[in-house]
């Protein structure tokens, strides 16, 4: 795996009215990896990734997507540019099929135009394919309002794969799935992995230590740690900061 | 396809309507009639083209009317151009202006001498007026009530100054006593079975179009924009664009249905640019489906067919408002998606199969999760 990195953050600070949700952020991911960005609520980890897909200001600091700046563009200039999110709220598109769910997120072609002449059910196949993989491909002709709270979930995910961003952030992807559909889950960022670059938020301990290369503990807008598993979780500073809610093995 | 199917049950649906107006002057020759029902498929063609904002994008558009009068004042320009002035005699003043004591023809009324350029400047001025509001409002990401607040302010505006300009405008009165509109030989008078083609004829192939239209990519899109406008811009898509784009097609829709309704009224008037007339095209959307350009269209010609009989009737004189208003609720009550999903509800009950769906659905995701606990299915309202 190269280890050029495809998404830098220097020095990030975001505030809201005054509260400072993240100062000083350095981060760096490197192409082809899968990093969790774990920490306590409030460390700013939700932030972090909305710094990253346009959907808040840093007031200071820069991103850079392969090198070049893209603090100030705004999100769908970002996304154009390579970057796929999910948020922690389900945000699909409820009363439409899985399958125009899916071809919404297929958005290799973007003018209003050009799409007004352009019919559907041209790359029918590749969806099918994708709602398979996530195990949706029975229900594709059903309003996405009438999945369940996993399936929603697993629209989600297949959204951003139909979407084919180089990189993709993914805010709580697990929550709400029993352990069998997020060991499903797991297995399927598994597999992603090298072809996308991926920065998942999650709390699930298990989840995270089953799929990270490399996990960063945020606490307080900053990073705290960074490291493998093990590291992590033998870490004196990351104990601390996550005394008062059970100790990380619990988060 | 189960999602082939249904769209190729729409389109039959679109395909019956289509006929069934169009041979209706077949059935009635009565030309007070049939003028009647040219004026309520003008409203349908009006109501189609909320719905393709509203019902398919999520733009509640307060200010249709905005598009429909500008569409019906271009119109009738040209017409009163045409029209001999019994003051000054051909090629004089429009009546109203020598009233007003317009000394020469106002440089904007100059080119309306054209049918051409009446045809085109019904359409091009609604779409360049909605374009340029559309462009404050979409790329500040104004969205829901507020851009219905906008554009019924600007409606508002729009209104009063049409009637203020009366040098120009003809105020008050609109413009009246109009020439019959001729086109390649043929006369389109308001009574005649002509016009009443004329829009039938529009009125069907802004259908289709429409049909095709929401089929395609973009139509896909823009229903996105309706259920999460956030989560589109996300995907890269520039979801101001899309919206502009829509608002500027309905109004295009509208400043046709302006134009006919000239033809229809034999004049023009502020009344078509006014409050009552923007919020009625609301009710027609509601009650016919708005999230179906057919229904939309049956929902205008119901509501205006029934609040016409019912006002011409001796009995419901006093009491037809009343009656109308017990309809809206009741329909918005038990029928949300409006009259044309009564169509849906009646195929899925003759068709078992097909009604099974959301059986599957639950099989599908008992077996997929084991325990359902945990849980929260989620409802589609």
């Amino acid at each position: 795996m190269t280890n050029e990195p495809i998404i830098e953050l220097h020095d990030v600070a975001v505030e809201f009215s005054g509260f400072k949700a993240v100062s000083g952020l350095n981060l760096s991911v490197a192409k082809g990896e899968l990093r969790c960005l774990i920490g306590p609520n409030g460390a700013g980890k939700t932030t972090a990734l909305d710094v990253i897909c346009g959907k808040v200001r840093a007031r200071s600091g820069q991103v850079l997507l392969k090198g070049q700046d893209i603090t100030r563009l705004s999100e769908y200039r970002i996304a154009r540019r390579g970057i796929g999110r999910k948020f922690q709220v389900p945000s699909i598109f409820r009363e439409m099929t899985v399958r125009d769910n899916l071809e919404v997120g297929y958005c290799k072609h973007l003018g209003v135009f050009s799409n007004a002449i352009r019919f559907r059910r041209a790359e029918r196949d590749g969806l099918e394919k994708l709602a398979a993989l996530v195990g949706l491909d029975d229900v594709m002709d059903e309003p996405a309002g009438y999945l369940s709270h996993g399936q929603t979930q697993w629209l989600e995910i297949a959204l951003l794969l139909a979407q084919n961003s180089e990189v993709i952030l993914l805010d709580e992807p697990t929550a709400g799935m029993t352990a069998q559909e997020t060991m499903h889950t797991a297995k399927i960022f598994n597999s992603l992995k090298g072809r996308h670059t991926i920065v998942v938020v999650e709390h699930d301990m298990a989840f995270v230590r089953e799929i990270s290369d490399v996990i960063t503990v945020m606490h307080q807008g900053k990073v705290l740690a960074e490291g493998c598993a093990a590291d992590v979780q033998n870490d004196a500073r990351v104990r601390e900061a996550y005394l008062g809610s059970g100790g990380i093995a619990h988060a | 396809m189960r999602g082939n199917g249904r769209i190729k049950r729409t389109l039959l649906g679109y395909i019956v309507f289509c006929i069934a107006i169009l041979i209706v002057p077949i059935f009635i020759s009565d030309a007070y009639l049939l003028n009647k029902f040219a004026r309520y498929l003008v409203f349908g063609l009006l109501s189609v083209a909320l719905s393709l904002s509203w019902g398919y994008a999520g733009i509640l558009n307060l200010g249709q009317a905005v598009s429909f009068g500008l569409g019906s004042y271009c119109m009738a320009m040209a017409l009163k151009l045409r029209t001999i002035p019994i003051q000054t005699g051909a090629g004089g003043l429009p009546d109203f202006m020598v009233w007003n004591n317009v000394q020469t023809l106002p440089w904007f009324w100059e080119p309306f001498h054209s049918y051409a350029f009446a045809l085109f400047a019904g359409i091009a001025v609604p779409v360049a007026v909605a374009f340029l509001i559309g462009w404050f409002i979409f790329r500040a990401r104004v969205s829901g009530v507020y851009v219905a607040i906008i554009t019924l302010a600007m409606l508002v505006v729009i209104n009063l100054l049409i009637i203020d300009q009366q040098r120009f405008t003809g105020g008050f009165n609109g413009i009246t006593d109009l020439t019959t509109f001729e086109l390649f030989g043929v006369q389109f008078d308001a009574y005649s079975t002509a016009l009443y083609y004329l829009a039938a004829i529009i009125l069907s192939l802004t259908l289709l179009l429409g049909f095709a239209f929401i089929n395609s990519k973009t139509g896909l899109i823009l229903q996105a924009i309706r259920d999460d406008e956030t989560r589109v811009w996300y995907f890269g898509y520039d979801v101001a664009n899309y919206q502009n784009f829509i608002f500027c097609v309905s109004a295009a829709v509208a400043g046709v249905a302006g134009m006919l309704y000239t033809l229809v009224m034999e004049f023009a008037s502020p009344t078509f640019l006014a409050v009552p007339i923007s919020l009625s095209i609301v009710i027609w959307c509601a009650v016919g489906g708005r999230a179906s350009l057919v229904g939309a269209a049956l929902g205008a010609i119901v509501v205006t067919g029934v609040q016409g009989s019912l006002s011409d009737t001796q009995a419901f004189l006093d009491t037809w408002m009343l009656i109308m208003g017990a309809l809206f609720i009741v329909i918005v009550l038990f029928l949300p998606n409006g009259l044309i999903s009564m169509l849906e509800l009646i195929w899925r009950k003759k068709r078992p199969l097909q009604g099974s769906a959301s059986a599957r659905l639950v099989a599908s995701r008992a077996s997929r999760t084991g325990q359902a606990t945990g849980h929260r299915a989620v409802s589609s309202r």
